[in-house]
Order: structure tokens, then sequence, then C-alpha cells
């Protein structure tokens, strides 16, 4: 789970926006509003998301600290005013071997148990957080330590779920 | 009969393109000219051949490198050396063909007082003008240069105490403009429509005209949207103003393509206003409706060939509108803008044609015309369109340079314009539109900017699949996911 936190200024007003992704979908918060979207593809100059089921093709440009967007047939010029930064540094396996919860959420099924060999990228356990679905996946093949937790049970942010050993 | 058989196009962008295509579908080889700033243009790759040149408006330069790629013609576009009579006789004299009128005829036309007289004497109507004062009663008046145009050595005068204040202002500006500063008295036509007449003649002696254009959107005295046919001429007032755009034509021996261009008054009636002996930037909207390839009529006839239509058989089908891309910012009071396109996706579909002067990664300099291209559609009729205009402009994205896309997409959506109430004062009196709809962003677009924003996870594809992460996320828990 990546959360980030991005200050724009667009026609001499600031705009905060933050985003949480993992797997390509995640929610995007402005004011008050709370947007679930999906990223269908990216690339250099552009891209593809889908919110609420509509499709939104979209291409950029970018200079110094702006970014034009050009989306749905109206191009937007947004001006970066400060560095974003990251919100949450959800810890991740990274060497550690732990698998943790890269957000608050509930742990739908868990692909695992003690004993198990797993491969580089196999399934641990699968979380629902904000209505979506996420896997946790190992980085490397080893061996299932531990396991802490189970289907139903509602989990906190960095919340370690397994241990893997290599 | 000698036929061309290799052409130097001496034009740049859009137009230059737009006829090297027929040229290649007539099997005649082309050749392009370009100055230093064009070295990498569009229109120089798309020629069979090239030459440097140090200006577009140099006779001798056009000539040398026409003699040195052993062109044995010379098309001018529109702009530039186009409506040159010099220039013409220097190609004569060079033994060249020029793809356009003769000579005489384009200085006759070129000379707006000499243009209304002759077209008086063949029964065209023309608006009421005075070499002197006018008469109390015929203000508000327009003062106008008589080697001018695009709005240039032209004021308007409300009084006649204002009048010879504004004759010597317009008289300077057109010193400057034209290097002629004879200026002259018109009656001021209030709210009136642009309507043109695209008018061919061959050497044989026929005259034909291919039905109207009408072109009042217009900012800063030149046009951006163009349309066949036009919402207020009746089929009685096309045969009418036809029928004095041939009899124009057919006063000065009109060879090659050309156009009439009248003003139609609100209550019906229309004058004369000048005539271009050029091919116009809008002309594909005539070809759009007609069939018809004007390059290759204009060439055709300048072989000495019969156009390849009689009068009889032009039919026009359906209606076609223009838009002309320009890299200006219409918020701004239209400035030019410059840059580097960063993308260019154009539409595509039905009924949509585009003749471009640029591609992705082209640079848009500050040394010529600042018209990208042309967005030109078909459809049975005017209401299907527009609403192809519509789209074919939202969907057409262009970044690096700031432009009017959007501009030009409301007023396509205007309701004025839509029921086809409109006139050459048309954006000033909707100056409005000139301004977004909306300020608030969309949260589709906030997204877009903060996923490819540069500090962000590189890129990726469909899968999530890591690639290219900057330092801060590289221990992140990105990998995990």
């Amino acid at each position: 789970m990546i959360g980030r936190e991005l200050h724009w200024r667009i026609q001499d007003h600031d705009v905060v926006v933050r985003i949480e992704e993992a797997n390509g979908k995640g929610v995007l918060r402005v004011n008050d509003r709370t947007v679930p979207f999906t990223v269908r593809e990216e690339h250099s100059s552009g891209g593809w998301i889908e919110i609420d089921g509509r499709n939104h093709q979209f291409f950029v440009s970018r200079t110094a600290n702006n970014v034009a967007v050009w989306i749905d047939g109206h191009t937007y010029v947004l001006e970066r005013i400060e560095k974003g930064r990251l919100l949450e540094a959800a810890s991740a396996e990274h060497g550690s071997g732990e698998i943790r919860a890269l957000m608050p959420g509930k742990v739908l099924r868990v692909d695992v148990k003690v004993g198990d060999t797993v491969a580089e990228h196999q399934t641990v356990v699968i979380m629902e957080s904000m209505k979506m679905e996420t896997s946790l996946t190992t980085t490397r093949a080893g061996k299932v330590a531990a396991v802490h937790c189970k289907p139903g049970q509602t989990v906190d942010m960095g919340e370690i779920l397994a241990v893997i050993q290599s | 009969m000698v036929m061309i058989h290799k052409v130097l196009v001496a034009n740049r962008g859009e137009i230059a393109i737009r006829i090297f295509h027929t040229l290649r579908e007539m099997g005649i080889r082309s050749v392009a000219v370009y100055t230093e700033v064009d070295g990498r243009s569009l229109h120089v790759r798309t020629a069979d051949e090239s030459s440097r040149v140090e200006n577009y408006l140099d006779t001798r330069e056009i000539l040398r490198a026409a003699a040195e790629t052993g062109a044995d013609a010379i098309h001018p576009g529109y702009g530039f050396l186009s409506e040159n009579a010099a220039f013409a006789e220097a190609c004569e004299q060079a033994k060249l063909t020029f793809i356009g009128p003769r000579p005489q005829t384009i200085r006759r036309m070129g000379d707006k007082l000499e243009s209304k007289r002759v077209m008086k004497d063949a029964g065209v109507p023309v608006v009421p003008t005075w070499d002197a004062e006018p008469p109390a009663n015929a203000y508000p008046v327009l003062v106008k240069a008589v080697g001018g145009g695009g709005g240039k050595g032209m004021r308007l005068v409300e009084h006649p105490r204002d009048l010879n204040e504004a004759k010597a202002a317009a008289s300077r500006e057109a010193a400057k403009a034209f290097n002629d500063d004879r200026v002259f008295v018109e009656k001021y036509i209030s709210n009136p429509r642009h309507i043109e007449f695209q008018v061919f003649g061959d050497t044989l002696g026929s005259v034909i005209h291919v039905f109207e254009r009408e072109c009042s959107i217009q900012r800063r005295h030149q046009k951006i949207i163009e349309e066949t046919p036009s919402p207020a001429v009746s089929p009685d007032l096309r045969a009418k103003m036809g029928e004095a755009a041939v009899a124009a034509a057919r006063a000065v021996g009109y060879v090659g393509a050309g156009t009439v261009e009248f003003i139609l008054s609100p209550d019906g009636q229309f004058y004369f206003l000048e005539m271009n002996t050029r091919l116009q930037v809008e002309h594909p909207v005539t070809e759009m409706t007609t069939g018809l390839d004007l390059v290759r009529e204009q060439v055709l006839v300048a072989n000495g060939q019969p156009l390849s239509i009689k009068q009889t058989d032009v039919r026009q089908s359906g209606h076609s509108l223009e838009c002309r891309i320009y890299a200006e910012v219409p918020e701004e009071n239209f400035r030019p803008d410059t840059g580097s396109i960063a993308v260019y996706r154009p539409p595509t579909g039905p009924g949509i044609r585009l003749d471009s002067g640029v591609e992705q990664d082209s640079e848009v300099g500050f040394h010529y015309d600042p018209m990208l291209a042309k967005l030109i559609v078909w459809a049975p009729t005017r209401d299907a369109s527009i609403e192809r205009m519509q789209r074919a402009l939202s969907e057409f994205v262009l970044l690096g340079v700031r432009n009017n896309i959007e501009f030009l997409h409301r007023v396509v959506s205007h309701a004025d314009f839509k029921a086809g109430k409109i006139d050459t004062h048309f954006l000033e009196h909707h100056a409005e539109l000139r301004k977004p709809t909306t300020t608030e962003i969309p949260v589709e677009a906030l997204l877009a900017a903060s996923l490819t924003s540069s500090d962000s996870r590189g890129h990726r594809g469909t899968n999530g699949a890591d690639q290219t992460f900057d330092d801060v996320w590289q221990s992140g828990a990105w990998r995990n996911a």
C-alpha cells in the first residue's frame, strides 16, 4: 500500500490530494471527497483510469513544476507547490520476512499455513479494505514460519500477518 | 502540350503538405522549400525533395531552388507570394508555370478600388464606396486600405467629424503594412455575414462556381470556423450569388482557382467585397461536399487542360465544417504560444479530415503563423456536422503548446452557432466564450496528474509489476502488494 500526499496549485487556489493505492486500485481523497479508482494502464505520457465504472484516458506533459493533463477533452495545468511526501511507509517484507497489513481492513483469505514452502511472488494473504481486495505476496521464496491472522479478522495497518523464513 | 512533372511548393506547414498529397496522387514530383528554422519541419520531409531558402518571400531564392531541383512549375499555396503579381511574372520569365491566375488578374484584384470598379461594370453588386467625403446620411462608414487585408489600415467612423483623423491613421498603418498609403471610404454594413464563392476558370473559357462557404466566425478579422452550405443562403439566394460570382470571374477572364467574397447584410442584400486570387485556407469544406480536389483542378488548368467538371454537373452533398487549430490562447486575448508538441493525437473516425502541418515533437516557433492544423468534418446535415465536430474536438489531444481546441468546442456548442445565428461580430458579442465554462478541476484530472507526477513510482503496466522506482519507493511497501 502506498500513501501519498500531493499539493497542487490550480489557478490561484491550492488543492491537497491524498492517494492510497495498491495493486492498481486505490482511493483519492480531496477536500471531503473519497473517490475509489482503478489504474488500468500507465505510461510516461499518460494512462487509463477507471472511476465509477467509467473509462478515462489521459495524457500528460510535464515541465519543471507544472503538469498539463489532457482528460475528457479538457486540458488542465497544475503546479506542484511542494514535493510529494510519503504519508505511510507501511512496512513491507523487505528483508525481514514479515508480511504486514498495508492498510486497516479485513482479512479475506489466508492461503498458507505454517511450514508451507512458498515461492517468490506467491500470495500469502488477501485483504479487503475500502471495498477493494489487495493481495499480499512474498518477494522471495522460503518457508512460512508463522501466521498471525485468520479470515474475517480485522487488522490494523502495519500489523504482522505472517512471517516467511528464507 | 508541355505537362507539369515537378512542382515546387513555395510555402510551408499544412498547405504545402496538402498540395504534396495531390501531386503524389497525380504522379507529379514535389519539391519543398524551407528556411533555417523549418529544417526539421513536417512539410520538408513530406515532399520528394527539398531545398533551403533564406526566406519564403524571397522571389530570387525560390526561383533558384526551382532551377536547382529541376521543377517546372510553382504552387504558391496561400499567403506568402500567392497574391504577388511580380512573383507570378518572374515565374513566367523563368519559364516556370505559376499555378495560379495570370499576373494581371492578381494585380487588378489586389487593388481594392480597381476590383470594385471592374465588378460594378460587370453588374455585380458592390458596397457603396467613396474616394472622398461620403454624404452625411451614409454614416457609419469604414476607412479601408486600397492594398490591404486582415483588418490592417481599417477604421470604423461613426461621425463625419472623425473622418479625416481616421483616414490619416489608416493611411499611416497601410503605408507600413502594404507599402501603399492609399485609403478609401466604404459604407459600413452592420452585423454582416461573410459569404464567399469558390470559382474556377480554365484557359478554354470555362468559368464555374463550386458553391459558397460561410466564414463569419472570425477573430481579429481572421476566419477560424468555416462551413458549407451556409445556413443563411437559400437556394434562390445561392443561385443569384453564384451567378454574380461567375460574372465577377468572367469580368477579369479568370483562370485557375479563385474566391469571390461577399458580405451578406441581415436584409438579404449581398455586396462584392473582394476577390482572392489563390487557393483559400478553407477550401477543404468545398472538397468535402463536392468530391472535387481543388488542387488537382488547379494543376489541370495550369497544364492548359479543361476543368474536370461542368457547372451543370457540380453537386453539393451534405454539410462540412472546418475549425482552424491555432497555437494561441483565447483566454489571453488570443496571444500566440510556442513550444514543442509533447503529445499529438488527432481524432479519427467517420467523416473526419485533418490537414496538419505538425506532428508529435514538432517545434512551434514564433517565426510564422500559429495555425497548426485544420480539422474538417463532413456529415449529411449541419446538425450532424456540428455533433461530429464536437466529438472530434473533444478527442483531439494536443499538449505542449497552448491551443484553441477547447475554445472552438465552446463556439460550435453555443446555441446561436447551432441555430446558424452568426455574423462577423459573433466572437466579440460572445466574449464569454473565451473563458472556460467552469474553472473547477475534476477529480479525474487531479488523479491523472497525481499518478504521473515526477516523484511518483515510475511506470508500470496493467499488472502493477514494478519496473523503475524512485528511491523513496525502493524500500517501500510496493513490492509487497
